[in-house]
C-alpha cells in the first residue's frame, strides 16, 4: 500500500504536468523578465545589453515617478476603504442582523463583475453631461463642485480610487467576516455577562483574534492596488496627459505602444519588488504586534 | 433610555446597510434601464424609466459592435482554461497531499508562491515566447497564462479538501485492485466534486473578466474576448453611449446569473486564498 503511494511513476504522473506548465510559463518568465530588463530590445532583433541603464532612466522619468505616486495613493485609498470601512460593515453583519446573507451577497457582487464593465459603468457615472455625480451635485445645490472628473488632471486619480473602493470593499468585508465567524462565541457570551460594551468586545476579542487573517488581507489589499490595470486602462488609458498613469498601464504603454520592451520589463520588476516589500512590511508590522501581546 | 439608544443603533445599522446596498446595486440597475433608451433620451432623461423596451442598442452592439463574436471567444477561452486548470490542479493536489514523497512540501510551497507573483512581471517574456512560437492571436496565448495563474489557488483549495479524506477510502479501493490513477478519477474526484466546482467557478470568473492577457496577446478582432472587445468598441464608437451600455450589460449578465445561482461557492472560493492561506 505505502509502496504504491511512494511510486515515482505515479508522483510524476500526477504532479509533473502542472509543475511543468507552471515552471515554464510562470516561474521562468520571472527570471527572464529580469534578464530582459538589462537590455534595450524590440524583441525582434538581438537587443543591446545596457546593464542597469533602464532602471537609472526610470528614476529620471517623471511619468514613472508619477505612476508610483498614483499607485501609492491607490494603496492609501484601498487601505482606508478595505480596512476600516469593510471592518465596520463586517462587524455590523456579524452582529446577527436580519438578512445578513442577502447583504453579504450584494456587497460582494461588484468584485465578481468584469473590471472593464465596471470601468465603463463608472465613466458613465462620471460623465459630465448625463452622469450621476454631477447630477447629485446639482441636486444638492452645489453646481460649483461639478467637474469633468475623468478629464481633469487634478481629479482623475481620485475619481478612479473611488471606483476601486467601490468594487472591492465587499470582497474584503467577506474575508474579515469569515475570520470573525471562526471566533469561539462563548468568548462573547462571557464578555457580555461581564458587562463589556460592544466596542470593548470588538477591540479586545474580535480584533486580536482576526489579526492573522487581517495580515493576509492587508497584503491582498496592497498588492491588489499595485496591480490594477483594467479599470484605469478603460476609464482613462492613463490620461489625461499621463495624470492617472499607474505602473501597470505605464508598463503597457512603454512595452506595447512604444515597443521599449526592456524598459517595460524593468517597470514590471519594480512592480514585483513593491509587492515583495508590501508583503515583508505587513509581516513585520503584524508580526511585531503579536510579540507585544 | 437604554432601549432608545438600542433602537436608534439598530436603525442606524440598517440605514448603513441599505445605503451600501443602493450604492452597489443602483449603477447596475441604471445600466439596465438606459440600455433600452436612444442616445437623445439618455442625455435628456438619464434618470427616468425608458419610454419603450427598445432592443435596438442590443442589436447594434451585436451586429455592428460584434459583441456576439467576442462573447463566443470568451466562452471558448474560459471553458478551456477551466478544463485544463482544474484537471492539472486536481492531479497535482492529489499527488502533493496523498502520495508520499520527500519533496512534496517544498513543491507545494513553490506552487503557492505563485499566488504572490504579479502577472505583469511575466507579460513581456510571455509575449516574447508566444511571438517565437507563433501563438500571438491564438486562443492558446490567453489560455496558457490563465491556466498557469489559476493553478496556485486551485491547488490550495483542492489540497485542503484532499487531505481531509480518510485514508481508508483509498486503501479499500486499492485492495479491490484499483490502480492509483483509477482510484483518483473514479473515487476521489467524485467525492471532491464540491471543491472542484468551487475551483472551476472562480477560475471561470477570473478568465472571463481578465483584460491584461487578451489585450496584449489578441489584437485580431476575430479572436478578441469580451473585455478587449469592449475596449475596442469604446475606441471605435466612443460617442455611441447607449450601444456601449448594451454591450456592458451583455458582458456582465453571465457573471450575474452565475453569481446569483452559485454565490456561496463563489464567495467561499474567492476568499479561500486569504482565509485558508
Amino acid at each position: 500500500m505505502d509502496k504504491l503511494l511512494q511510486s515515482k511513476k505515479y508522483i510524476l504522473f500526477f504532479v509533473a504536468p502542472a509543475f511543468l506548465v507552471f515552471a515554464v510559463f510562470g516561474l521562468f518568465p520571472i527570471i527572464y523578465n529580469f534578464v530582459l530588463s538589462l537590455y534595450r530590445t524590440d524583441l525582434m532583433s538581438e537587443g543591446t545589453f545596457v546593464g542597469l541603464k533602464n532602471y537609472s532612466n526610470l528614476l529620471k522619468d517623471k511619468i514613472f515617478i508619477g505612476s508610483v505616486k498614483n499607485n501609492l495613493l491607490m494603496v492609501a485609498g484601498s487601505l482606508l476603504a478595505h480596512l476600516p470601512i469593510a471592518l465596520l460593515l463586517a462587524s455590523i453583519i456579524f452582529n446577527k442582523v436580519k438578512g445578513s446573507r442577502f447583504f453579504q451577497s450584494i456587497f460582494f457582487l461588484p468584485s465578481v463583475v468584469c473590471g472593464v464593465a465596471v470601468g465603463l459603468t463608472w465613466s458613465f457615472i462620471y460623465n459630465s453631461e448625463f452622469g450621476m455625480v454631477n447630477a447629485i451635485l446639482d441636486f444638492l445645490n452645489l453646481p460649483g463642485l461639478k467637474h469633468q472628473w475623468l478629464s481633469d488632471e487634478k481629479t482623475v486619480i481620485f475619481a478612479i480610487i473611488i471606483v476601486v473602493m467601490w468594487q472591492y470593499v465587499g470582497y474584503h468585508m467577506v474575508i474579515q467576516l469569515a475570520a470573525m465567524k471562526n471566533i469561539d462565541p462563548t468568548l462573547y457570551e462571557a464578555a457580555s455577562s461581564d458587562g463589556a460594551s460592544k466596542w470593548r468586545q470588538f477591540k479586545d476579542i474580535t480584533l486580536p483574534l482576526i489579526k492573522p487573517i487581517l495580515k493576509v488581507d492587508a497584503i491582498l489589499i496592497i498588492t491588489g492596488s499595485l496591480k490594477y490595470f483594467d479599470l484605469i486602462f478603460v476609464m482613462t488609458g492613463g490620461g489625461p496627459n499621463h495624470a492617472s498613469e499607474v505602473l501597470s498601464t505605464y508598463m503597457y504603454y512603454q512595452g506595447f505602444r512604444t515597443m521599449k520592451y526592456g524598459y517595460a520589463s524593468a517597470i514590471g520588476n519594480i512592480l514585483l519588488l513593491l509587492c515583495a516589500i508590501a508583503i515583508l512590511t505587513c509581516n513585520l508590522i503584524f508580526g511585531k504586534k503579536k510579540e507585544e501581546d | 433610555m437604554k432601549d432608545i439608544i438600542k433602537v436608534t443603533l439598530g436603525g442606524a445599522k440598517y440605514i448603513i446597510l441599505m445605503f451600501f446596498t443602493v450604492l452597489f446595486l443602483y449603477p447596475i440597475f441604471w445600466l439596465f434601464l438606459n440600455s433600452f433608451k436612444s442616445g437623445t433620451e439618455l442625455f435628456e432623461t438619464p434618470w427616468s424609466l425608458p419610454g419603450t423596451l427598445d432592443l435596438s442598442n442590443y442589436v447594434r452592439a451585436i451586429q455592428v459592435g460584434e459583441i456576439g463574436r467576442y462573447f463566443l471567444n470568451s466562452v471558448i477561452v474560459a471553458i478551456a482554461v477551466v478544463f485544463f486548470a482544474t484537471l492539472l490542479s486536481a492531479m497535482a493536489a492529489y499527488g502533493l497531499t496523498r502520495l508520499k514523497w520527500k519533496l512534496s512540501k517544498l513543491v507545494l510551497s513553490i506552487f503557492l508562491l505563485g499566488m504572490m507573483i504579479p502577472t505583469h512581471a511575466t507579460i513581456v517574456p510571455l509575449f516574447s515566447f508566444f511571438n517565437k512560437m507563433k501563438l500571438i492571436n491564438t486562443y492558446a496565448a490567453v489560455i496558457i497564462p490563465h491556466v498557469v495563474f489559476a493553478i496556485p489557488i486551485s491547488i490550495l483549495i483542492l489540497s485542503g479538501f484532499f487531505s481531509s479524506i480518510p485514508k481508508e477510502m483509498e486503501e479499500a479501493a486499492i485492495m479491490d485492485g484499483c490502480s492509483i490513477p483509477k482510484t483518483f478519477f473514479q473515487i476521489i474526484c467524485p467525492m471532491a466534486m464540491p471543491s472542484i466546482v468551487t475551483v472551476s467557478v472562480i477560475t471561470f470568473i477570473t478568465a472571463w473578466n481578465d483584460l491584461l492577457f487578451p489585450q496584449i496577446f489578441l489584437s485580431d478582432p476575430k479572436m478578441m474576448t469580451l473585455p478587449v472587445g469592449l475596449t475596442a468598441f469604446q475606441g471605435r464608437y466612443s460617442t455611441d453611449y447607449v450601444g456601449m451600455i448594451a454591450a456592458v450589460v451583455i458582458t456582465i449578465i453571465p457573471s450575474i446569473i452565475v453569481y446569483s445561482i452559485l454565490h456561496e461557492k463563489i464567495i467561499d472560493g474567492m476568499t479561500a486564498g486569504a482565509v485558508k492561506g
